[in-house]
């Protein structure tokens, strides 16, 4: 059954597009991800134009996340000063990512940015990923206890001023390291259609040292509003947001995630984290072959919608 | 949804052979008309049609190829005259068909006609760009712009064109690829060499052909009867809305005897066109809606989810 899609106007199979919803779905609600990183290139694969998919992916990224942030807050795994420090750098990353997004568009280099900036993102955090998991699993093999948390460790983080006490993480510091996270990650959620998880775990649990639990609680709180300002930027600056394409996407998502969240309690962290981190590399990689390997046609067209 | 399409194909072959059997003796019935009118006047009732349509019909035929002079003319109509891209819209088929008044043609083989057809959609402007590779990365290091790039274009003919009309007319009518008459927009990014130039150009044609939106099929028209020709064309669904020209020209030993245009649009429909319009109409509303749908489907599954799993 067939579907034509206003935004990005052309003929879409329906059943192709619930299924990756409900397959991506499924990961993120297993990885307690936005699952943009892997829906965006899915998108992009499947010829959807990368503006339009990026900017698709920001809305369904909204009604994914906003379930389990909400589980999230209910289990008060949410620390909502750190979320909300995080959400000001965020819509501020945002409105310059999407004008990005517009040049780039107009110029004709977007889907090579695009595609470096997954190569980029998902190589390194990918690999780091990789490498951490594999230790923890062979220490947890070894016996040795793990705590996420490393009470005591001070680093060059510790010495900024604007000090906040962010209650339920447990920490007194500055409120710039969490504003710029939040605000690189907003630029990355803009212009790659990603919730920015990949990288907000990572820098709130290496650089904040934040407690695991509240990390991924308040990455879904400051994700759900983040996505919803990236939406309504990329509707408003570059109209590159299909509703029934996220309609579809959210149908097949949402579903998913339930089950992939069923799923997600059953492994232990450092299994989810292995895994996670083989399908981020797996799409890095992917990219770099999109960049690296002769183009079938060197040359492209599209239409000039905004007189380029 | 094949099976909806085979129907309206039916019908339009339908239409047009019932057409094509008007046009067959449109000189004919209209005599007919005329006489019953006049007899009705009078008071009389028309004779049976069985008894009067055999001694008539043969001398007439006759009357016609005897009448060399008689310049011939082409007339011709397409089977849907709006087409709505609706959401379901996946591309459609349209029927061309058309007569020769006139014709002097003994049959629909004997070939004396040629017919050509031009269907044009919406010229606009197409950017055309090059990858290069740079330090081993692929990426679009040149471009082109091109204005009055026909959206869509389709040539059929009864034979190949190059047999039909001269080169001269070809190009000054605008029939075939290499005489498609977009050009390069004012102020071009890139200063380019009429040699780039040619290969962006000819680069445009063979994606629009790749995408199915630029065709040309040399025996796709078909002369059904003496004087009553059919062809379908193709608009595939990545076809861009808005009006299309359709051009019918009659030949007969290379020289022009008769145009004929057509106008057809394609319109978005229903709710397809409502968000069209809403999002780049009202942009900010637009993302707005979207995020309330997406709080809204997310909000409703986890309610739904966690009632199933208490």
């Amino acid at each position: 059954m067939h579907f034509y899609l206003p935004v990005a106007e052309m003929s879409a199979n329906i059943f192709i597009f619930l299924a990756m919803g409900g397959a991506v779905g499924f990961l993120s609600g297993l990885f307690g991800v936005g699952g943009g990183f892997l829906m965006t290139p899915l998108l992009i694969f499947s010829g959807i134009p990368p503006a339009v998919a990026v900017g698709t992916e920001s809305a369904q990224i909204v009604a994914s996340s906003v379930s389990g942030a909400l589980a999230q807050w209910r289990r008060r795994n949410v620390d909502i000063i750190m979320g909300l420090v995080l959400l000001a750098g965020g819509i501020l990353g945002s409105i310059v990512g999407v004008r990005l997004v517009g040049d780039l568009r107009r110029i004709g280099v977007f889907d090579f940015f695009v595609a470096i900036c997954y190569v980029t993102f998902l190589g390194v955090i990918g690999t780091l990923m990789l490498i951490e998991s594999i230790n923890t699993m062979r220490k947890v093999r070894g016996g040795v206890v793990v705590s996420a948390r490393r009470p005591g460790q001070h680093n060059w983080i510790h010495g900024l001023p604007l000090k906040v006490r962010f209650q339920r993480s447990k920490l007194y510091i500055s409120a710039i390291p969490p504003f710029v996270i939040g605000m690189f990650v907003g630029l990355l959620a803009a212009i790659m259609g990603v919730g920015g998880g990949f990288i907000m775990i990572p820098a709130m649990i290496y650089l904040l040292r934040v407690p695991t639990n509240v990390v991924v609680g308040t990455s879904m709180f400051q994700i759900v509003f983040l996505t919803a300002a990236t939406t309504i930027l990329h509707a408003s600056q570059n109209q590159t947001v299909d509703v029934s394409l996220a309609v579809l996407l959210m149908a097949g998502g949402v579903v998913g995630a339930q089950f992939g969240a069923l799923a997600g309690g059953r492994l232990k962290a450092e299994q989810l984290r292995f895994l996670l981190a083989a399908l981020v590399l797996m799409v890095g990689l992917r990219f770099a072959w999109q960049l690296i390997a002769p183009p079938s046609d060197v040359y492209s067209i599209s239409a000039a919608a905004w007189g380029a | 949804m094949p099976q909806g399409r085979r129907i309206a194909t039916t019908l339009g072959l339908a239409a047009v052979l019932a057409t094509g059997l008007l046009a067959f003796d449109s000189s004919e019935s209209e005599g007919q008309v005329q006489q019953q009118q006049q007899q009705r006047r009078k008071g009389l009732r028309p004779p049976p049609p069985v008894a009067k349509e055999a001694p008539h019909g043969a001398p007439e035929q006759v009357k016609r190829e005897q009448q060399p002079g008689a310049r011939e003319s082409v007339q011709a109509d397409v089977s849907a005259r709006t087409v709505s891209v609706t959401s379901s819209f996946n591309g459609t088929e349209i029927v061309i068909f058309g007569a020769v008044d006139n014709s002097q043609q003994p049959s629909a083989e004997s070939g004396i006609y040629q017919v050509l057809i031009v269907v044009e959609g919406v010229p606009g402007r197409i950017v055309a760009r090059r990858k290069n590779n740079v330090a081993g990365l692929w990426l679009n290091t040149s471009s082109a712009t091109f204005d009055l790039v026909p959206s869509y274009y389709a040539v059929a003919s009864t034979q190949p064109i190059d047999e039909i009309a001269s080169e001269e007319f070809r190009a000054s009518h605008g029939i075939g690829f290499q005489h498609l008459r977009f050009m390069p927009a004012f102020g071009q990014s890139q200063a380019l060499s009429t040699e780039d130039l040619k290969e962006f150009r000819e680069a445009i044609v063979r994606l629009k052909q790749k995408e199915g939106l630029y065709v040309q099929d040399q025996f796709s028209v078909a002369f059904i009867g003496r004087s009553l020709f059919r062809s379908t064309i193709e608009l595939p669904a990545n076809v861009t809305v808005g009006p299309f020209e359709t051009r019918v020209y009659l030949f007969r030993d290379e020289k022009l005897l008769s145009q004929y245009t057509i106008r057809l649009n394609l319109e978005r429909e229903g709710i397809e066109r409502h968000l069209h319009f809403f999002a780049f109409r009202f942009p900010t509303l637009y993302g707005i809606m979207t995020v309330a749908i997406a709080m809204a489907a997310g909000l409703i599954a986890s309610a739904v989810f966690r009632k199933s799993a208490h």
